[in-house]
């Protein structure tokens, strides 16, 4: 399986996510200068974090008109599995490809710590390997995390099953204590409605050797690998509606 | 001619850092400040024949980068007599 990373200018979790694939799944995996015009053939997109030019005038705001932003929406609308990692998340968010935006965190500091996020679905193609309600133990690192939608979009996120993580405590319990940012029912991560475009604050990919403190982000991209070996997304749903659980 | 536009979030989105400031102008006695909504000011020069021709291009570029519709509103002012000289 071929991983495609997209490295924007300010892009600096790109090396992580091109480690995790490459070197602790043993896939391929390419790094995509932001202003190339093609993703390599690759089988799944991940959008890294950082600060893309800079965060200049909003997270996100200035990278999703980037060339090769125009190759990941087709890919997407293609139905490959996106993956957009904090700053990579903001991207999809300013480029329509999620709905919703992000505000300042309502503390106004940025957090920078490990938190515990819920698996609310296994149906997307990041989190095929996930049990639902499954705590997985991953760090955030982020000034704008706090999800925002209008009160009609989240009621058709959540009618929707697309909020895919929650933070809570470590038991899995969603409680404002463990909201680190103030997003709405706190939110952590969401898919389209199509599911294979998936977006989430926390960094799976600094969560993936026990050396970092915590492997728990790798089924994150283990997912999407025992999806492609099932013929691809949404083909290999039978995986998560088998209940498969490697953990 | 120059656009001034001015974005601002929607009055249903939470400030946090408009909030923060109103905290600090109430610590130094601006105790009759009773709210504050932070947001950010653009000046475009225009290359345009017409006010309203100034006006559509402004209101264009606020919709597609300077303003997220999902968060913030913008207001426009053209002034027709600022910027280079036609």
């Amino acid at each position: 399986m071929k991983f495609a990373v997209v490295v924007f200018p300010g892009s600096n979790c790109d090396h992580d996510a091109y480690h995790a694939a490459k070197h602790v799944l043993g896939q391929e995996a390419s790094l995509v200068w932001h202003k190339e015009t093609s993703l390599g053939g690759a089988d799944a997109v991940i959008l890294p974090g950082g600060f893309a030019h800079g965060d200049y005038l909003r997270t996100g705001a200035i990278a999703r008109f980037s060339p090769i932003m125009a190759e990941v929406t087709a890919f997407a609308a293609a139905g490959g599995p996106v993956l957009g990692i904090c700053n990579g998340f903001q991207v999809l968010l300013e480029a329509g490809l999620l709905e919703g935006a992000m505000l300042r965190n309502r503390s106004l500091h940025f957090r920078c710590e490990h938190v515990h996020v819920r698996v609310e679905q296994s149906d997307t193609p990041f989190t095929l390997l996930c049990r639902i309600g499954q705590t997985l133990r991953i760090p955030i690192a982020h000034g704008e995390g706090n999800y925002y939608a209008p009160p009609d979009v989240i009621a058709a996120l959540e009618v929707n099953r697309q909020v895919i993580f929650r933070y809570a405590t470590a038991d899995g319990e969603v409680t404002d204590g463990a909201n680190p940012n103030g997003s709405t029912n706190n939110i952590a991560g969401i898919c389209s409605r199509e599911r294979n475009v998936v977006g989430l604050m926390p960094h799976p990919e600094r969560a993936c050797e026990p050396a970092l403190g915590s492997a728990d982000g790798l089924i994150v991209l283990e997912s999407a690998v025992a999806a492609m070996k099932r013929g691809g997304f949404p083909k290999a749903l039978d995986l998560a509606t088998e209940g498969v659980l490697r953990k | 001619m120059r656009a001034r536009v001015f974005v601002t979030l929607k009055p249903s989105v939470f400030d946090p850092q408009g909030t923060t400031v109103g905290e600090a102008l109430h610590t130094l006695g601006y105790r009759r400040v009773t709210d504050v909504r932070q947001g950010k000011y653009f000046e475009l020069e225009i290359d345009a024949p017409s006010v309203d021709d100034a006006r559509r291009i402004a209101a264009e570029a606020a919709d597609r980068l300077l303003a997220n519709p999902v968060i913030e509103s913008y207001r426009i002012e053209i002034d027709a007599a600022a910027g280079v000289p036609r």
